[in-house]
């Protein structure tokens, strides 16, 4: 379970910034571009560092933007190289159009969106509207819980994009400010666990690449069925990367020790008749207080979900059928939905679980903390639910306190 | 394979290398470009990796599903970040010492506009790789709109002439000018009546793109955006140079130098009246138009006068 010795791993109090860094480095990626801003910053300046200590040995292009930042990993990925590029909320908006290209040409970029709320209303806080508003950019996206698991994540994020059979772009999200400048106990293993972990993606098939004298056409015009061929196999590869995802996480967990479920993490739901859905920095609080529920005799539990695109919607069947409440948690709204986008997601799966009410909570949003005493009033509010009463659709549990 | 019936012009000395593009592959017609760009790979080399927007050029160079009209390695990209991606390419080719010109092929709409944010960006981090931009001063693949290259009173369909409007009101941004005060290895002008030119630079350029960025600015009339015969764009890249509307220069390292001085500039109404979208200019139009080339070209005549202080500080 725990590190076999010095040389396997160091046990570190970090970031969950500098996680993100640690994680990218010892994945050893050719190309990095960077570009500031709160609350990922950090992941840069970690990166630089690396690359002055002679840690990390990688060409890094400090962009003016991070539309050029997406741009330039993406045609790195392109001429063959592994990329990484971090960024965060306007950053994530401003390279959009370079994510659509990033997916569409199927190069395997991992970056890191350190979640916090978009423009419109300045608001230097997090939330998870940023990934929300990308969720339609052919992007796999994963978000973690802690620190560890943003390392943990970014590594399992490279066997995920680079895997012959999946070949998309992967987005590890983490709450900015709750993660991004959290300290805590991080496992960082060596390069050498690293690259062997990693190995495997060298014995499968070459990718094509774009080389001189080599022609090859590159984004080239998608004519009608060629459009469309090339549209469903990205359809096709994104399924994949859902069971691909829960053996990657096997596999993690047998070589460093710590698995965490896959497409989900199931807490405590064997008997529970009352499911929170959550994701994020958020769980932590959660399963405090499902325990002290369980301890008052209440059958509840929590399903975190850890990736978010492709939306695990066979796993969340499962694990929410016949439960008598459903809850759940958005850091981030659905503008002109009822509720929250994952709520509205897990609606439509409502049909498919059975009979049980299904309630939104919109909370978290702009650095409100989901406090226990949140999670108390959610459970209350599906316990209620569960008995038959009626209870509000929606519940913006961040503007009632 | 026959005798050669006649003496080659010179130029041909610098084709070096196969024309990589289908026969019988044309743009619209009379279009310089198409000249450009069969032009650029034949001198440039079969290392060439070339890289574009959706543009005049997209069409033959991006292909369609499975299937391209020529045999180079080509990146199609986006016109926000075109600069950028030639930088990803570069930069990764660096890393595992892979012998390579990567060209950045664009009109001036994403030179100028809305991708000149990263070609400054990497003309600043002396990226190394070759931009070209052939300027038609327009928008032309989507139907002849203004872009920051219009020069002042030409019409197009977003600057119209009208009993309310006068072609574009604003003077026109000095692209090439402004690249080569990055002060990058090396910056220049050329256009297609000038073949040899032309070749010289883009030699150089494959040259100084071991030191960083390289920068080509080529003027292209565009026959049917402008109004002009089909036969007559050659005719209108040599009088623009003549006019000195796009004079003939490279700078290295920020040092401008002329290569082909004008000793007595034409008039710029001589240039204006071969042209449609100058054709509802009046005296005063033509006037605007020439203090702004000759702004323009007196801030050359300064610039190339006082080299000795200038250079690349690192």
């Amino acid at each position: 379970m725990q590190a076999r010795s010095e040389q396997d791993a160091r046990i570190m109090v970090i970031t969950g910034n500098a996680a993100a860094a640690y994680g990218a480095m010892l994945c050893r990626p050719d190309v990095v571009a960077t570009y500031p801003i709160t609350p990922q910053t950090e992941v840069i300046e970690k990166l630089f560092e690396f690359a002055a200590s002679g840690e990390l040995d990688a060409e890094m292009v400090p962009v003016e933007g991070e539309n050029s930042a997406m741009n330039v990993v993406t045609a790195a990925s392109m001429a063959g190289g592994r990329v990484f590029t971090a960024t965060s909320s306007w950053g994530l908006a401003f390279m959009y159009d370079a994510m659509l290209a990033a997916s569409g040409t199927r190069a395997p970029v991992v970056m890191v969106n350190v979640n916090r709320e978009t423009p419109g209303i300045i608001a230097v806080s997090s939330g998870q509207q940023d990934m929300i508003s990308t969720r339609d950019s052919g992007w796999i996206q994963l978000v973690a819980e802690d620190c560890q698991e943003i390392l943990d994540q970014v590594l399992m994020a490279y066997r995920l994009a680079e895997d012959h059979d999946i070949q998309v772009p992967v987005m590890v999200n983490y709450d900015g400010f709750y993660l991004s400048y959290l300290a805590g106990k991080v496992e960082v293993p060596s390069k050498k666990r690293v690259s062997d972990f990693l190995a495997v993606l060298n014995e499968q098939p070459k990718r094509q690449i774009l080389l001189p004298g080599q022609p090859l056409g590159c984004g080239t015009h998608g004519i009608l069925q060629g459009f469309v061929e090339l549209r469903y196999k990205h359809v096709q590869a994104m399924e994949r990367a859902k069971a691909a995802f829960d053996a990657i996480d096997q596999e993690f967990a047998s070589q460093f020790g710590r698995g965490y479920g896959g497409q989900i993490e199931e807490y405590r739901t064997g008997d529970a008749d009352i499911v929170l859905v959550a994701s994020g920095s958020m769980c932590g609080t959660i399963k405090t207080v499902v325990d002290r529920k369980r301890e008052q005799g209440l059958p509840v539990g929590l399903v975190r979900l850890r990736m978010y695109r492709p939306f695990p919607s066979e796993k969340l069947t499962q694990v929410l059928k016949d439960r008598k409440a459903v809850g759940v948690v958005d850091r981030s709204v659905g503008f002109g939905i009822q509720g929250g986008p994952i709520y509205s997601e897990v609606c439509s799966l409502s049909a498919k679980f059975g009979g049980a009410s299904v309630l939104s909570f919109i909370d978290g949003l702009a650095n409100t903390d989901v406090t226990s005493d949140h999670v108390e009033q959610m459970l209350d509010l599906l316990s209620a639910a569960a008995r038959g009463e009626p209870c509000p659709q929606v519940t913006w549990v961040c503007m009632e306190e | 394979m026959t005798e050669k019936k006649k003496k080659l012009s010179k130029v041909f000395d610098y084709l070096q290398y196969d024309d990589p593009y289908a026969g019988g592959l044309t743009f619209c017609a009379g279009c310089p470009l198409e000249s450009l760009a069969r032009f650029v790979p034949q001198v440039l080399g079969d290392d060439i990796v070339i890289t574009g927007t959706p543009s005049c050029s997209a069409p033959v160079l991006l292909g369609q599903n499975i299937g391209t009209w020529h045999r180079m390695p080509y990146y199609g990209t986006l016109m926000t970040g075109a600069a950028a991606n030639a930088t990803g390419l570069a930069r990764m080719y660096k890393r595992k010492g892979i012998k390579n010109t990567v060209v950045c092929f664009n009109g001036d709409g994403t030179a100028s506009d809305i991708g000149f944010g990263n070609l400054s960006g990497a003309a600043e981090r002396n990226e190394p790789f070759i931009y070209i931009c052939y300027d038609n001063e327009g928008y032309m693949n989507t139907g002849i709109q203004r872009s920051s290259t219009t020069p002042a009173g030409a019409r197009t369909t977003t600057s119209p002439v009208g009993r309310m409007t006068h072609g574009k009101d604003v003077t026109s941004k000095n692209l090439p000018l402004l690249m080569a005060m990055h002060k990058v290895p090396y910056a220049a002008t050329a256009t297609m009546s000038y073949l040899e030119d032309l070749a010289k630079k883009l030699l150089k350029a494959k040259e100084k793109k071991e030191e960083g960025f390289c920068y080509l600015h080529v003027f292209c009339p565009c026959p049917t955006g402008w109004g002009v015969p089909t036969d007559g764009s050659l005719d209108l890249c040599r009088m623009a140079v003549k006019t000195n509307f796009f004079p003939l220069w490279e700078a290295e390292n920020g040092e401008i130098r002329f290569t082909r001085e004008v000793n007595k500039p034409k008039p710029i109404g001589e240039y204006t009246k071969l042209i449609k979208k100058f054709e509802h200019l009046d005296e005063q139009g033509v006037a605007r138009l020439q203090k702004d080339v000759d702004f323009n070209h007196s801030i050359l005549m300064r610039l190339s006068g006082s080299c000795e202080q200038g250079g690349r500080h690192d």
